[in-house]
């Protein structure tokens, strides 16, 4: 019985460093890239024809695009479509991390704390430093609440502060925890499935069936939440409002 | 959004896996295998930037360019079905005013043309009148003309009537001048 743990396991198919730094190309990179090239083949291949009566592939991209539109518009405004492409970009890279993560034998880049984190903390940098650009030191007033008496203020703004910071690791955890423990749950109902064999074996089987239906919706659920978080974060650093 | 069991299930697992790095070798989770960060953060830079180039120079300005054009087209099919609709509804208030207008024509000639038809009759009825009424007149005056001839006649034959038959009773003519008055004032007194 193997470890429910070996799936996550990263394995170099190739190895090579770039100066003192190891760039390796593992199964992560192989599923990042094949992920890159899926989305690909829908945005750009789908949008060739560039129809006004589109296709099915080019539906799907459109549907793609103004869902992402619409999420920018409603929670970030006007101000927000110069991030609309990264917000596109790491949306549908989640997404297609996520699901290709469903397929069997393949692996989920998204389900490794470090890929999560980085893209995590990306995002709060850069939110960060766009509320300094576009406020100066007057974005430090996002974390006075209006209206509060002065001596609520000495509570919140700590507790302010500390939700701040805090979310880059729930951004990041978020979206690793709920990929590891999907596949963690599967692939030990999986065994449970081998334990108890052909007599027993079909409930833990009928639930994987079940299971499987809800991972493939967490998958896009968890690319969805990232994305709107990203967009929430963004509203604070333009509008410095909760 | 975020489901608890996960949550929960999660925070168990870093907590061990946490306990487990502090030993040499990470045994349980791979996800904290420091050697394996690198190799994932190039990857991930690399595909990441790769398809954020491919979304933003290709796929978003094709798809915005698509939706402004369908847009666009839309719009325009919009107005000129609005200004077909428009073009429609000058075209019947034309054809209607031009309807009322004929209707109205019609019955001014009808009008004009029963003046004049009444005109013409009485005109006609007038003169048809006049020419009757000279006539009778002229027939009148005949009438008259001629009973006065019969009238005259009728003295004379009664006085020529009255000298014979006063010749036969009497044997004798009769005094013309007298018997003559006699007859003139009897038939008077007859005819009138």
């Amino acid at each position: 019985m193997h470890s429910p743990m070996e799936q996550f396991e990263i394995r170099r198919l190739l190895d090579f460093k770039i100066g003192g730094l190891d760039a390796s190309f593992t199964n992560s990179s192989l599923w990042m890239i094949i992920a890159v090239i899926l989305a690909t083949g829908v945005f750009v291949m789908g949008m060739r024809q560039r129809a006004l009566v589109p296709g099915r592939l080019q539906s799907v991209a459109e549907l793609g695009y103004e869902f992402i539109a619409n999420m920018v518009r409603d929670n970030v405004g006007d101000q927000g479509k110069k991030y609309f492409p990264f917000i596109l970009t790491l949306f549908i890279f989640i997404l297609f991390a996520n699901v290709l993560g469903m397929v069997p034998y393949s692996f989920t880049p998204t389900s490794h704390i470090v890929v999560t984190f980085a893209m995590a903390l990306f995002v709060f940098v850069g939110v960060t430093l766009i509320g300094f650009a576009r406020h100066g030191t007057h974005f430090l007033s996002l974390f006075v609440p209006k209206g509060v008496p002065f001596a609520l203020l000495l509570l919140l703004v700590p507790i302010e502060i500390i939700s701040y910071f805090i979310r880059p690791f729930s951004l990041s955890i978020r979206l690793f925890a709920n990929m590891l423990a999907g596949h963690t749950m599967l692939k030990v109902f999986g065994g449970f499935v081998v334990m108890l064999g052909l007599i027993g074996g079909w409930a833990p089987l009928a639930f994987i069936v079940v299971f499987t239906g809800l991972e493939l919706l967490i998958a896009f659920l968890q690319a969805y939440v990232f994305a709107i978080l990203t967009c929430l974060y963004l509203n604070d650093a333009i509008h410095l409002h909760h | 959004m975020r489901t608890p069991v996960y949550s929960a299930l999660a925070a168990g697992l870093v907590s061990f896996a946490v306990s487990g790095a502090a030993a040499a070798k990470p045994a349980g989770m791979p996800q904290l295998d420091v050697h394996s960060f690198a190799p994932q953060l190039v990857w991930l830079v690399i595909a990441f930037v790769a398809l954020y180039l491919v979304m933003s120079k290709l796929a978003v300005p094709a798809i915005s360019d698509t939706l402004a054009r369908r847009q666009a087209k839309i719009q325009s099919d919009l107005d000129a079905a609005e200004k077909a609709n428009e073009d429609t509804r000058a075209l019947v208030a034309a054809y209607e005013k031009r309807l009322a207008d004929a209707r109205e024509e019609s019955r001014r000639l009808q009008r004009e043309q029963a003046e004049a038809d009444s005109a013409l009759a009485t005109a006609r009825f007038t003169e048809l009148g006049e020419k009757l009424n000279g006539r009778i007149a002229e027939a009148e005056k005949r009438i008259a003309g001629q009973r006065d001839t019969v009238m005259a006649g009728l003295e004379q034959m009664a006085g020529e009537i009255a000298h014979s038959a006063y010749a036969k009773l009497a044997g004798q003519p009769a005094d013309g001048a007298a018997l003559g008055a006699k007859v003139a004032a009897a038939v008077k007194g007859t005819s009138r």
